[in-house]
């Protein structure tokens, strides 16, 4: 038996009645430690001039230690902790962000494809990738990888992901490689605290703030589609993509892991990926695969597709086009 | 305790059952009705660029395009296109000797007149003599691209403007290539990756 996608975060909130022990645990630790928090603060300030007393991020960040699941969340648990993380980051880098938690829309399930043959290397995804989702600029790190292939290649194996010369290059092609959104994603299966899971509308999501950073979820991706926090994310403020939502881009920690997540707060509000729209040969198509209108639709219907390693029974949500 | 462990045991078993066949490809050919994203989806921004409707409809119904004349430097062409002479020195070297014409490859190179209208050089010209307006030049190009023209149609060619959802609008032709020279020229990447961690 295996997690299926459709236990997403609302229908859990109903099923998941073992939960609800744990639940009460946690709410009772964390009004101890509160109060606790609030006792020390009124003894210090009592008896020095501040200096040593708890600031309100000191007391935002506990009461985010002791927030519960996202899954498990309220709605107005939600929206407290979507302040305090909102208030939190105004303090730490005194950037304005807007933190959203759409939750999936209904009849929607995202699919992607590439098209290979126009794909041309530049590389213009990955930049615009790398600006939208405040991906770590010190360990370099990229969701989505370019392998430059020589014609006949199947899988990225054999091809080249470090390239940096002019392209494109006589008789090869590329092939950009992400997080698959599996429908049957092995990650969700090895997490040990469920910290990630599918959504309701096919992402494959990460609560970061629940992730212990066991890093099981990398061994267990046969695409290479997770990023671990090896360092403290850094960001340069004034590069920071205000617009955020929780389970996308907003700032991570040290020692979280992270993906691609089809730009959830962008595709939730109807918009394209960054990737797709940064695109300049138009090789991704991005759109719903249950409306028999859509592009993607269009694509898997009428053009030449493949998924990589289909054999593994991953049942990947990215397919690959020829023209 | 008991019945709440049955209870849960069955809607997991249930929950499989729905889903036993476990293949997006099953569930994507089971979903055949078309869904109204404009109405559940409010974009946020209208998109601003100016639209013209396609002539062709694709498997949704009709779409909208990128103009392409407002995009055109000194477009009205019969401002110097017309029957009056032309005063300035080195006029013609002035307007247009930025184009380079690249287009046909060395077997079938295609010249000004190819697609221009020779009578009338605000607007283009097909094969048969049907005139175009430039906003349309999808017409054009489709004469001989016309495998590109259907993936464009359809969307496997080409991309939407900003949003996936809402009313389809999608780049022009000449909104990416220059029809003078239409192939992607070679340039450097815009970034590059890092070695993969082994």
């Amino acid at each position: 038996m295996h997690l299926r996608k459709n236990k997403g975060c609302r229908t859990n909130q109903t099923d998941n009645h073992c939960a609800g022990k744990q639940c009460d645990r946690r709410e009772f630790l964390k009004k101890a430690a509160t109060a606790a928090a609030a006792g020390s603060t009124a003894m210090i300030s009592g008896c020095s001039n501040g200096i040593l007393s708890p600031g309100e991020e000191f007391k935002l960040q506990w009461l985010e230690y002791f927030k519960k699941y996202y899954r498990l969340m309220t709605p107005v648990e939600k929206m407290e902790t979507v302040r305090r993380l909102e208030r939190l980051a105004k303090i730490r880098k005194g950037v304005d962000v807007k933190i959203g938690n759409q939750e999936p829309l209904d009849d929607v399930l995202y699919g992607y494809a590439f098209n290979v043959t126009r794909c041309e290397g530049y590389m213009e995804c990955v930049a615009a990738c790398v600006k939208e989702n405040n991906l770590d600029r010190l360990s370099n790190t990229q969701y989505i990888r370019i392998f430059e292939m020589e014609h006949g290649e199947m899988t990225p194996d054999a091809g080249d992901s470090k390239f940096y010369h002019e392209v494109p290059v006589q008789d090869h092609f590329y092939m950009g490689v992400q997080c698959f959104h599996c429908e049957n994603p092995p990650c969700v299966k090895a997490c040990p605290t469920q910290a990630t899971w599918q959504e309701p509308d096919g992402i494959v999501v990460v609560d970061y703030d629940w992730c212990i950073g066991c890093r099981y979820c990398i061994a267990a991706c046969p695409y290479y589609g997770r990023r671990f926090n090896w360092n403290e994310p850094q960001v340069p403020a004034n590069q920071i993509t205000r617009k955020q939502h929780y389970l996308g881009n907003r700032l991570r920690a040290k020692g979280q892991m992270e993906k691609c997540t089809f730009c959830i707060q962008r595709s939730r509000n109807g918009r394209l990926p960054a990737c797709a729209e940064a695109c300049p040969t138009g090789a991704r198509v991005f759109g719903n695969l249950l409306d028999p209108d859509s592009e993607i639709r269009f694509v898997l219907k009428n053009k030449k597709v493949y998924r990589l390693r289909e054999d593994l029974g991953t049942d990947p949500k990215f397919w690959y086009f020829i023209d | 305790m008991l019945f709440v462990l049955t209870a849960g045991v069955l809607s997991i078993s249930i929950g499989d059952a729905v889903s036993s066949d476990g293949d997006v490809s099953q569930t994507i050919k089971k979903a055949m009705v078309p869904t109204n994203d404009a109405v559940k989806i409010n974009t946020p921004m209208p998109i601003t660029e100016s639209t013209v409707l396609v002539s062709t409809r694709h498997q949704g119904g009709q779409f909208r395009t990128e103009t392409r004349k407002n995009r055109i430097e000194r477009f009205r062409c019969s401002q110097c296109h017309n029957n009056k002479p032309v005063t300035a020195t080195d006029a013609a070297p002035i307007a247009h000797n930025d184009i380079v014409l690249d287009h046909g490859g060395v077997d079938k190179p295609l010249d000004c007149m190819t697609c221009h209208n020779q009578d009338d050089r605000d607007y283009l010209v097909t094969e048969t003599g049907t005139k175009i307006d430039m906003d349309h030049s999808y017409e054009m190009c489709g004469q001989c691209h016309f495998r590109q023209k259907k993936d464009w149609v359809g969307g496997a060619h080409g991309k939407r403007l900003s949003y996936w959802t809402g009313e389809r609008v999608v780049k022009n032709c000449t909104s990416c290539h220059d029809p003078h020279s239409p192939l992607f020229k070679k340039r450097w990447p815009k970034t590059y990756s890092p070695p993969l961690a082994k």
